[in-house]
Protein backbone atom coordinates (compact mmCIF):
# COMPACT_ATOMS: atom_id res chain seq x y z
CA UNK A 1 0.00 0.00 0.00
CA UNK A 2 2.65 2.52 0.77
CA UNK A 3 4.67 1.43 -2.23
CA UNK A 4 1.57 2.17 -4.38
CA UNK A 5 0.89 5.96 -2.27
CA UNK A 6 4.78 6.81 -3.12
CA UNK A 7 4.24 5.87 -6.70
CA UNK A 8 1.13 7.89 -6.87
CA UNK A 9 3.13 10.63 -5.44
CA UNK A 10 5.98 10.41 -7.77
CA UNK A 11 3.08 10.33 -10.58
CA UNK A 12 1.56 13.50 -9.34
CA UNK A 13 5.00 15.30 -9.15
CA UNK A 14 5.75 14.63 -12.68
CA UNK A 15 1.76 15.72 -13.68
CA UNK A 16 2.13 18.62 -11.77
CA UNK A 17 5.71 19.99 -13.59
CA UNK A 18 4.76 18.52 -17.26
CA UNK A 19 1.52 17.04 -17.54
CA UNK A 20 -2.01 19.03 -18.69
CA UNK A 21 -0.11 21.74 -20.49
CA UNK A 22 -3.24 22.96 -22.09
CA UNK A 23 -5.36 23.68 -19.33
CA UNK A 24 -5.98 26.53 -17.86
CA UNK A 25 -7.45 30.25 -18.64
CA UNK A 26 -5.78 33.64 -19.62
CA UNK A 27 -5.11 36.59 -16.82
CA UNK A 28 -8.70 38.26 -18.01
CA UNK A 29 -10.46 35.34 -17.72
CA UNK A 30 -9.88 34.92 -14.44
CA UNK A 31 -12.62 36.71 -13.44
CA UNK A 32 -15.39 33.79 -11.50
CA UNK A 33 -11.93 32.37 -9.98
CA UNK A 34 -11.07 35.57 -8.74
CA UNK A 35 -14.38 35.61 -6.51
CA UNK A 36 -13.99 34.82 -2.55
CA UNK A 37 -16.37 32.38 -3.07
CA UNK A 38 -13.51 30.16 -5.68
CA UNK A 39 -11.05 30.05 -2.85
CA UNK A 40 -9.62 26.90 -2.46
CA UNK A 41 -10.02 27.11 1.35
CA UNK A 42 -12.99 30.08 1.49
CA UNK A 43 -13.74 29.31 5.57
CA UNK A 44 -10.38 28.44 7.24
CA UNK A 45 -11.75 28.52 10.28
CA UNK A 46 -14.35 26.89 10.29
CA UNK A 47 -12.45 24.35 8.53
CA UNK A 48 -9.84 24.22 11.86
CA UNK A 49 -12.78 24.07 13.73
CA UNK A 50 -14.15 20.87 12.20
CA UNK A 51 -10.84 19.18 11.39
CA UNK A 52 -10.12 19.47 15.47
CA UNK A 53 -13.74 17.76 16.17
CA UNK A 54 -12.91 15.24 13.66
CA UNK A 55 -9.25 14.69 14.89
CA UNK A 56 -10.71 14.10 18.30
CA UNK A 57 -13.59 11.81 16.86
CA UNK A 58 -12.29 9.49 14.38
CA UNK A 59 -9.09 8.03 13.41
CA UNK A 60 -7.46 9.99 10.61
CA UNK A 61 -6.30 13.15 10.61
CA UNK A 62 -4.41 15.79 7.65
CA UNK A 63 -4.13 15.72 4.38
CA UNK A 64 -5.44 19.84 3.71
CA UNK A 65 -2.60 21.47 5.87
CA UNK A 66 -1.02 21.71 9.24
CA UNK A 67 -4.16 21.45 11.92
CA UNK A 68 -1.92 22.15 15.25
CA UNK A 69 -1.47 20.21 17.70
CA UNK A 70 -2.65 19.99 20.75
CA UNK A 71 -4.56 16.56 22.20
CA UNK A 72 -8.87 17.23 23.28
CA UNK A 73 -8.95 14.00 22.49
CA UNK A 74 -11.46 12.73 24.72
CA UNK B 1 -11.77 52.67 13.97
CA UNK B 2 -7.80 54.54 13.34
CA UNK B 3 -6.99 53.37 16.80
CA UNK B 4 -8.17 49.92 16.08
CA UNK B 5 -6.50 49.94 13.14
CA UNK B 6 -2.78 51.21 15.12
CA UNK B 7 -2.99 48.66 17.97
CA UNK B 8 -3.65 45.53 15.76
CA UNK B 9 -0.46 46.91 13.57
CA UNK B 10 1.55 47.41 16.71
CA UNK B 11 0.44 43.87 17.96
CA UNK B 12 1.53 42.16 14.53
CA UNK B 13 4.35 43.91 14.35
CA UNK B 14 5.51 42.56 17.74
CA UNK B 15 4.67 39.14 16.72
CA UNK B 16 6.71 39.78 13.65
CA UNK B 17 9.20 40.98 15.51
CA UNK B 18 9.50 37.71 17.62
CA UNK B 19 9.55 35.87 14.19
CA UNK B 20 12.70 37.80 13.38
CA UNK B 21 11.23 39.93 10.34
CA UNK B 22 11.11 43.47 10.53
CA UNK B 23 7.44 44.80 9.84
CA UNK B 24 6.58 47.73 7.12
CA UNK B 25 3.76 50.07 7.89
CA UNK B 26 0.21 48.55 8.15
CA UNK B 27 -1.61 48.61 4.88
CA UNK B 28 -4.42 46.28 4.90
CA UNK B 29 -6.12 43.93 7.46
CA UNK B 30 -8.44 41.23 7.96
CA UNK B 31 -9.94 39.39 11.22
CA UNK B 32 -11.73 36.46 11.54
CA UNK B 33 -13.26 35.73 14.71
CA UNK B 34 -15.58 32.94 15.80
CA UNK B 35 -17.25 30.89 18.13
CA UNK B 36 -18.17 27.39 18.03
CA UNK B 37 -20.40 25.42 20.69
CA UNK B 38 -20.14 21.32 20.76
CA UNK B 39 -22.34 19.22 22.32
CA UNK B 40 -22.48 15.61 22.73
CA UNK B 41 -25.46 14.59 24.50
CA UNK B 42 -24.78 12.66 27.63
CA UNK B 43 -20.54 13.14 26.66
CA UNK B 44 -18.78 15.76 25.70
CA UNK B 45 -19.25 19.96 25.59
CA UNK B 46 -16.91 22.53 24.20
CA UNK B 47 -17.12 25.87 23.81
CA UNK B 48 -14.09 27.28 21.45
CA UNK B 49 -13.59 30.60 20.53
CA UNK B 50 -11.21 31.68 18.06
CA UNK B 51 -9.34 35.19 16.95
CA UNK B 52 -7.32 35.42 13.39
CA UNK B 53 -5.61 38.30 11.78
CA UNK B 54 -4.15 38.82 8.44
CA UNK B 55 -2.37 41.97 7.65
CA UNK B 56 -0.64 43.23 4.50
CA UNK B 57 3.02 44.59 5.72
CA UNK B 58 4.34 45.72 2.50
CA UNK B 59 6.48 44.46 -0.07
CA UNK B 60 4.12 41.38 -0.64
CA UNK B 61 4.84 40.35 2.88
CA UNK B 62 1.89 38.73 4.67
CA UNK B 63 1.43 38.35 8.27
CA UNK B 64 -1.06 35.89 10.55
CA UNK B 65 -2.00 35.53 13.95
CA UNK B 66 -4.87 33.38 15.24
CA UNK B 67 -5.16 32.55 18.85
CA UNK B 68 -7.98 29.60 19.83
CA UNK B 69 -9.69 28.93 23.24
CA UNK B 70 -11.56 26.01 24.37
CA UNK B 71 -13.01 24.85 26.84
CA UNK B 72 -14.42 21.17 27.46
CA UNK B 73 -16.37 19.60 30.08
CA UNK B 74 -17.86 15.83 29.87
CA UNK B 75 -17.80 12.17 29.99
CA UNK B 76 -16.03 9.85 27.83
CA UNK B 77 -15.81 6.40 26.82
CA UNK B 78 -13.49 4.46 28.80
CA UNK B 79 -12.48 1.50 26.61
CA UNK B 80 -14.19 -0.85 28.88
CA UNK B 81 -17.36 -3.10 28.06
CA UNK B 82 -20.73 -2.48 29.82
CA UNK B 83 -22.37 -5.07 31.96
CA UNK B 84 -26.02 -5.33 31.49
CA UNK B 85 -26.78 -6.53 35.13
CA UNK B 86 -24.42 -5.19 37.27
CA UNK B 87 -23.27 -1.70 38.60
CA UNK B 88 -19.66 -1.35 38.10
CA UNK B 89 -17.04 0.86 39.93
CA UNK B 90 -13.94 2.54 37.98
CA UNK B 91 -11.05 4.21 39.38
CA UNK B 92 -11.06 7.81 38.45
CA UNK B 93 -7.70 8.44 36.06
CA UNK B 94 -5.99 10.71 39.24
CA UNK B 95 -6.21 7.31 41.75
CA UNK B 96 -8.36 9.25 44.03
CA UNK B 97 -11.97 8.17 44.08
CA UNK B 98 -14.02 6.19 41.66
CA UNK B 99 -17.08 6.36 39.23
CA UNK B 100 -20.36 3.95 38.94
CA UNK B 101 -21.39 2.78 35.78
CA UNK B 102 -25.42 1.57 35.77
CA UNK B 103 -26.18 -1.71 34.16
CA UNK B 104 -26.13 -1.57 30.46
CA UNK B 105 -24.61 1.54 29.95
CA UNK B 106 -21.56 2.17 28.29
CA UNK B 107 -18.94 2.94 30.51
CA UNK B 108 -18.13 6.60 30.48
CA UNK B 109 -15.58 8.22 32.73
CA UNK B 110 -17.13 11.65 33.35
CA UNK B 111 -13.97 13.00 35.06
CA UNK B 112 -12.82 15.07 31.67
CA UNK B 113 -12.88 18.75 31.63
CA UNK B 114 -10.23 21.01 30.77
CA UNK B 115 -9.35 23.97 28.32
CA UNK B 116 -6.90 24.73 25.95
CA UNK B 117 -5.13 28.00 24.58
CA UNK B 118 -3.39 27.93 21.07
CA UNK B 119 -1.40 29.93 19.56
CA UNK B 120 0.17 30.68 15.99
CA UNK B 121 1.58 33.18 13.80
CA UNK B 122 2.95 32.85 10.77
CA UNK B 123 4.94 35.35 7.95
CA UNK B 124 4.25 34.69 3.50
CA UNK B 125 7.08 36.10 1.68
CA UNK B 126 8.15 36.53 -2.32
CA UNK B 127 10.68 35.45 -3.35
CA UNK B 128 10.39 36.72 -7.26
CA UNK B 129 7.61 37.18 -8.93
CA UNK B 130 6.34 33.46 -8.85
CA UNK B 131 7.83 31.59 -5.83
CA UNK B 132 6.60 32.17 -2.08
CA UNK B 133 8.06 31.02 1.06
CA UNK B 134 6.05 30.35 4.41
CA UNK B 135 6.70 29.73 7.46
CA UNK B 136 4.90 29.90 10.88
CA UNK B 137 5.13 28.70 14.29
CA UNK B 138 2.58 27.25 16.90
CA UNK B 139 2.03 26.07 20.78
CA UNK B 140 -0.55 25.05 22.92
CA UNK B 141 -1.25 24.17 25.99
CA UNK B 142 -3.73 22.10 28.31
CA UNK B 143 -3.38 20.79 31.83
CA UNK B 144 -1.85 17.55 30.59
CA UNK B 145 -0.96 18.48 26.80
CA UNK B 146 1.81 20.73 25.67
CA UNK B 147 2.22 20.98 21.78
CA UNK B 148 4.88 23.24 20.24
CA UNK B 149 5.67 23.32 16.76
CA UNK B 150 7.03 24.98 13.54
CA UNK B 151 5.99 25.23 9.74
CA UNK B 152 7.48 25.90 6.24
CA UNK B 153 6.02 25.92 2.74
CA UNK B 154 7.80 26.22 -0.72
CA UNK B 155 5.16 27.25 -3.51
CA UNK B 156 5.66 28.30 -7.27
CA UNK B 157 2.94 29.43 -9.94
CA UNK B 158 3.35 27.75 -13.18
CA UNK B 159 1.90 28.21 -16.68
CA UNK B 160 0.48 31.70 -16.65
CA UNK B 161 -0.60 30.95 -12.67
CA UNK B 162 -2.98 28.39 -13.43
CA UNK B 163 -1.11 26.03 -11.52
CA UNK B 164 0.64 25.96 -8.38
CA UNK B 165 3.04 23.42 -7.34
CA UNK B 166 4.27 23.64 -2.91
CA UNK B 167 6.00 21.40 -0.58
CA UNK B 168 5.17 22.10 2.73
CA UNK B 169 6.75 20.85 5.99
CA UNK B 170 5.78 20.54 9.37
CA UNK B 171 7.42 19.65 12.65
CA UNK B 172 5.57 19.15 16.22
CA UNK B 173 6.91 18.05 19.61
CA UNK B 174 3.93 17.10 21.88
CA UNK B 175 4.00 16.25 25.77
CA UNK B 176 1.57 14.47 27.79
CA UNK B 177 1.57 14.81 31.15
CA UNK B 178 -1.70 12.85 32.19
CA UNK B 179 -3.56 12.57 35.71
CA UNK B 180 -2.08 9.90 37.76
CA UNK B 181 0.58 9.45 35.86
CA UNK B 182 1.24 7.13 32.72
CA UNK B 183 0.36 4.06 33.56
CA UNK B 184 2.35 0.33 32.99
CA UNK B 185 1.14 -0.75 29.75
CA UNK B 186 -1.53 -3.69 30.25
CA UNK B 187 -1.50 -2.78 34.14
CA UNK B 188 -4.71 -3.72 35.84
CA UNK B 189 -6.96 -1.09 36.70
CA UNK B 190 -6.02 -0.82 41.19
CA UNK B 191 -8.92 0.45 43.57
CA UNK B 192 -8.27 4.15 45.06
CA UNK B 193 -6.67 2.00 48.32
CA UNK B 194 -3.85 0.60 46.22
CA UNK B 195 -1.04 1.84 44.83
CA UNK B 196 -1.25 1.95 40.96
CA UNK B 197 2.48 1.27 39.29
CA UNK B 198 3.20 4.19 36.77
CA UNK B 199 5.65 4.76 34.10
CA UNK B 200 8.60 7.68 34.98
CA UNK B 201 8.41 10.92 32.99
CA UNK B 202 6.19 12.75 30.96
CA UNK B 203 4.90 10.90 27.61
CA UNK B 204 6.51 12.44 24.65
CA UNK B 205 6.22 12.17 20.70
CA UNK B 206 7.44 13.91 17.71
CA UNK B 207 5.86 14.37 14.36
CA UNK B 208 7.08 15.32 11.02
CA UNK B 209 4.50 15.96 8.38
CA UNK B 210 4.98 16.68 4.54
CA UNK B 211 2.18 17.47 1.88
CA UNK B 212 3.26 17.58 -2.09
CA UNK B 213 0.33 20.14 -3.47
CA UNK B 214 -0.87 20.82 -6.89
CA UNK B 215 -3.47 22.95 -7.78
CA UNK B 216 -4.86 23.66 -11.62
CA UNK B 217 -7.15 25.93 -12.66
CA UNK B 218 -9.13 23.59 -15.40
CA UNK B 219 -11.12 26.44 -17.13
CA UNK B 220 -12.86 29.80 -16.42
CA UNK B 221 -14.98 28.16 -13.65
CA UNK B 222 -13.37 25.16 -12.27
CA UNK B 223 -10.14 24.49 -10.15
CA UNK B 224 -8.62 21.43 -8.77
CA UNK B 225 -6.43 20.36 -6.55
CA UNK B 226 -4.27 17.84 -5.23
CA UNK B 227 -2.47 16.29 -2.11
CA UNK B 228 0.09 13.73 -0.75
CA UNK B 229 1.03 14.27 2.64
CA UNK B 230 2.90 11.82 4.62
CA UNK B 231 2.86 12.00 8.59
CA UNK B 232 5.67 10.23 10.33
CA UNK B 233 4.70 10.30 14.57
CA UNK B 234 7.12 8.91 16.77
CA UNK B 235 6.63 8.45 20.54
CA UNK B 236 4.44 7.78 23.34
CA UNK B 237 0.44 7.64 21.71
CA UNK B 238 -1.21 5.30 24.33
CA UNK B 239 -3.78 6.73 25.96
CA UNK B 240 -3.25 6.53 29.21
CA UNK B 241 -7.12 7.32 30.57
CA UNK B 242 -8.31 4.26 28.14
CA UNK B 243 -8.77 0.29 29.36
CA UNK B 244 -9.43 -2.84 27.48
CA UNK B 245 -11.97 -5.21 29.68
CA UNK B 246 -10.98 -8.72 29.85
CA UNK B 247 -13.67 -11.05 29.48
CA UNK B 248 -14.74 -14.40 30.77
CA UNK B 249 -14.98 -16.59 27.13
CA UNK B 250 -18.54 -17.78 28.04
CA UNK B 251 -20.25 -15.55 30.23
CA UNK B 252 -18.30 -11.96 28.71
CA UNK B 253 -18.41 -10.81 32.11
CA UNK B 254 -15.03 -8.44 33.01
CA UNK B 255 -12.54 -10.22 35.08
CA UNK B 256 -9.95 -6.97 34.70
CA UNK B 257 -9.61 -3.66 33.29
CA UNK B 258 -6.08 -3.50 31.58
CA UNK B 259 -4.74 0.17 30.47
CA UNK B 260 -3.73 0.10 26.91
CA UNK B 261 -1.10 -0.28 24.95
CA UNK B 262 -0.51 1.72 21.60
CA UNK B 263 2.56 1.25 18.88
CA UNK B 264 4.75 4.17 19.81
CA UNK B 265 5.46 4.90 15.74
CA UNK B 266 2.86 5.61 13.09
CA UNK B 267 3.39 6.68 9.53
CA UNK B 268 -0.02 8.00 7.71
CA UNK B 269 -0.12 8.53 4.00
CA UNK B 270 -3.23 10.27 2.61
CA UNK B 271 -4.18 11.58 -0.77
CA UNK B 272 -6.34 14.12 -0.88
CA UNK B 273 -8.35 16.01 -3.82
CA UNK B 274 -10.79 19.06 -4.32
CA UNK B 275 -12.58 20.45 -7.39
CA UNK B 276 -14.54 23.46 -6.82
CA UNK B 277 -16.51 24.51 -9.90
CA UNK B 278 -18.19 27.99 -10.29
CA UNK B 279 -21.93 27.23 -12.00
CA UNK B 280 -23.95 30.33 -13.32
CA UNK B 281 -24.68 32.06 -9.93
CA UNK B 282 -23.57 28.97 -7.38
CA UNK B 283 -20.53 27.19 -6.34
CA UNK B 284 -20.44 23.04 -6.17
CA UNK B 285 -17.47 21.90 -4.10
CA UNK B 286 -16.52 18.25 -4.00
CA UNK B 287 -13.51 16.54 -1.53
CA UNK B 288 -12.27 13.14 -1.50
CA UNK B 289 -9.84 12.17 0.96
CA UNK B 290 -8.35 8.63 1.83
CA UNK B 291 -5.78 7.57 4.43
CA UNK B 292 -3.88 4.18 5.28
CA UNK B 293 -1.53 3.86 8.00
CA UNK B 294 0.81 1.19 9.02
CA UNK B 295 -1.24 0.70 12.22
CA UNK B 296 -4.03 -1.01 9.88
CA UNK B 297 -5.77 1.87 9.95
CA UNK B 298 -7.57 3.19 6.36
CA UNK B 299 -10.30 5.75 5.73
CA UNK B 300 -12.70 7.22 3.10
CA UNK B 301 -13.61 11.01 2.99
CA UNK B 302 -16.64 12.67 0.97
CA UNK B 303 -17.54 15.80 1.48
CA UNK B 304 -19.52 17.99 -0.96
CA UNK B 305 -21.23 21.64 -0.11
CA UNK B 306 -23.24 23.43 -2.52
CA UNK B 307 -23.35 27.42 -2.14
CA UNK B 308 -26.62 28.66 -3.02
CA UNK B 309 -26.20 32.67 -3.64
CA UNK B 310 -29.16 34.64 -2.90
CA UNK B 311 -27.09 38.00 -3.44
CA UNK B 312 -24.25 39.41 -5.74
CA UNK B 313 -20.77 37.59 -4.74
CA UNK B 314 -19.41 38.09 -1.96
CA UNK B 315 -23.65 38.23 -1.05
CA UNK B 316 -25.98 36.18 0.79
CA UNK B 317 -25.52 32.94 0.28
CA UNK B 318 -26.99 29.57 1.40
CA UNK B 319 -24.88 26.65 2.24
CA UNK B 320 -25.57 22.99 2.19
CA UNK B 321 -22.94 20.40 3.61
CA UNK B 322 -23.03 16.66 3.52
CA UNK B 323 -20.24 14.55 4.54
CA UNK B 324 -19.63 10.47 4.79
CA UNK B 325 -16.57 9.02 6.43
CA UNK B 326 -15.49 5.49 6.74
CA UNK B 327 -12.84 3.63 8.36
CA UNK B 328 -11.29 0.22 9.04
CA UNK B 329 -10.22 -0.85 12.44
CA UNK B 330 -6.38 -0.88 13.68
CA UNK B 331 -4.55 -3.83 13.72
CA UNK B 332 -4.49 -3.33 17.78
CA UNK B 333 -8.35 -2.36 18.03
CA UNK B 334 -10.12 -5.05 20.21
CA UNK B 335 -13.84 -4.53 21.75
CA UNK B 336 -12.19 -6.90 24.62
CA UNK B 337 -9.77 -9.35 25.25
CA UNK B 338 -10.59 -13.08 26.21
CA UNK B 339 -9.32 -14.15 30.02
CA UNK B 340 -7.01 -16.84 29.67
CA UNK B 341 -5.50 -15.88 26.30
CA UNK B 342 -1.97 -14.92 25.80
CA UNK B 343 -2.11 -10.66 25.93
CA UNK B 344 -0.86 -9.20 22.53
CA UNK B 345 1.87 -6.93 22.00
CA UNK B 346 -0.47 -3.70 21.65
CA UNK B 347 -4.29 -3.77 22.50
CA UNK B 348 -6.83 -0.70 22.24
CA UNK B 349 -10.44 -0.81 23.03
CA UNK B 350 -11.02 3.02 21.69
CA UNK B 351 -13.53 2.90 19.69
CA UNK B 352 -12.12 5.74 17.57
CA UNK B 353 -9.52 2.82 16.48
CA UNK B 354 -12.35 0.74 15.48
CA UNK B 355 -14.18 0.50 12.09
CA UNK B 356 -16.51 3.12 11.72
CA UNK B 357 -19.35 5.07 9.79
CA UNK B 358 -19.80 8.24 10.52
CA UNK B 359 -22.10 11.11 8.54
CA UNK B 360 -22.00 15.26 9.11
CA UNK B 361 -25.12 16.76 7.89
CA UNK B 362 -24.75 20.69 8.11
CA UNK B 363 -26.19 24.53 6.83
CA UNK B 364 -24.19 27.21 6.49
CA UNK B 365 -25.74 31.05 5.90
CA UNK B 366 -23.74 34.05 4.70
CA UNK B 367 -24.39 37.78 4.33
CA UNK B 368 -22.59 41.29 4.27
CA UNK B 369 -23.19 43.40 6.76
CA UNK B 370 -22.12 46.75 6.06
CA UNK B 371 -19.10 47.38 4.13
CA UNK B 372 -16.15 45.13 4.35
CA UNK B 373 -18.12 43.03 7.48
CA UNK B 374 -19.32 39.82 6.66
CA UNK B 375 -21.12 37.16 9.53
CA UNK B 376 -22.03 33.82 8.93
CA UNK B 377 -23.82 31.42 11.11
CA UNK B 378 -23.83 27.08 10.74
CA UNK B 379 -25.19 24.51 12.10
CA UNK B 380 -23.82 20.72 12.28
CA UNK B 381 -25.15 17.22 13.05
CA UNK B 382 -22.75 14.69 13.19
CA UNK B 383 -23.21 11.15 14.32
CA UNK B 384 -20.75 8.03 14.02
CA UNK B 385 -21.65 4.44 14.00
CA UNK B 386 -19.12 2.00 15.18
CA UNK B 387 -19.33 -1.42 13.42
CA UNK B 388 -20.88 -3.75 17.00
CA UNK B 389 -18.59 -7.25 16.68
CA UNK B 390 -20.77 -10.24 15.86
CA UNK B 391 -19.09 -12.94 17.74
CA UNK B 392 -19.43 -11.25 21.22
CA UNK B 393 -19.55 -13.56 24.10
CA UNK B 394 -22.07 -14.51 27.12
CA UNK B 395 -23.75 -11.28 28.17
CA UNK B 396 -22.00 -9.05 25.70
CA UNK B 397 -24.46 -9.94 23.04
CA UNK B 398 -26.88 -8.82 25.08
CA UNK B 399 -25.72 -5.17 25.38
CA UNK B 400 -25.62 -2.37 23.70
CA UNK B 401 -21.99 -2.56 23.46
CA UNK B 402 -20.97 0.25 21.03
CA UNK B 403 -24.19 2.97 20.36
CA UNK B 404 -23.49 5.23 17.88
CA UNK B 405 -22.37 8.77 19.34
CA UNK B 406 -23.98 11.64 17.84
CA UNK B 407 -23.22 15.61 17.99
CA UNK B 408 -24.60 19.14 17.86
CA UNK B 409 -21.91 21.94 16.98
CA UNK B 410 -23.16 25.54 15.53
CA UNK B 411 -20.73 28.46 14.68
CA UNK B 412 -21.20 31.58 14.41
CA UNK B 413 -18.06 33.77 12.98
CA UNK B 414 -17.72 37.37 11.89
CA UNK B 415 -15.08 39.16 9.42
CA UNK B 416 -13.54 42.45 9.26
CA UNK B 417 -11.83 43.96 6.43
CA UNK B 418 -10.21 47.35 7.32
Amino acid sequence: MTRRLLLGAALLAVIALTGCASMGVEPWERDLLARPAMALNDDPIALALDEHIYFSKEASTGGLGFGGGGCGCN
Amino acid sequence: MAATKGTFAKLLAGACATLGVAATPSRASEVDTAALAYVEPDRVKALEMVIAANHDLGDGLLGRIKFVYDALTGASANGAVPVYDAVQTFTRPSGRGTYRIQPGDTPLDDTFRDARGALSAGLTKPLGRLTKLDFGVYGSGEHDYTSLGANAALSRDFQKRNRTVSLALSVNKDTISPEGGRPIPFAEMLSPSQTPQRLDGDGSKTVLDGILGVSQVIDRSTVVQVNYSVSVADGYQTDPYKVVSVVDPVTGLPTAQLYEHRPDKRTKHIVYGLLKRHLSRDVVELSYRFMSDDWGVTSHTADARYRLQLGGDPGTYLQPHLRWYRQEAADSYTPWLLDGETLPEFATADYRLGPMTAWTYGMKFGRPVGENRRVTFRLEYYRQTPDNPADAPGQLAQVDLLPPVSAVFAQVGFTTEF
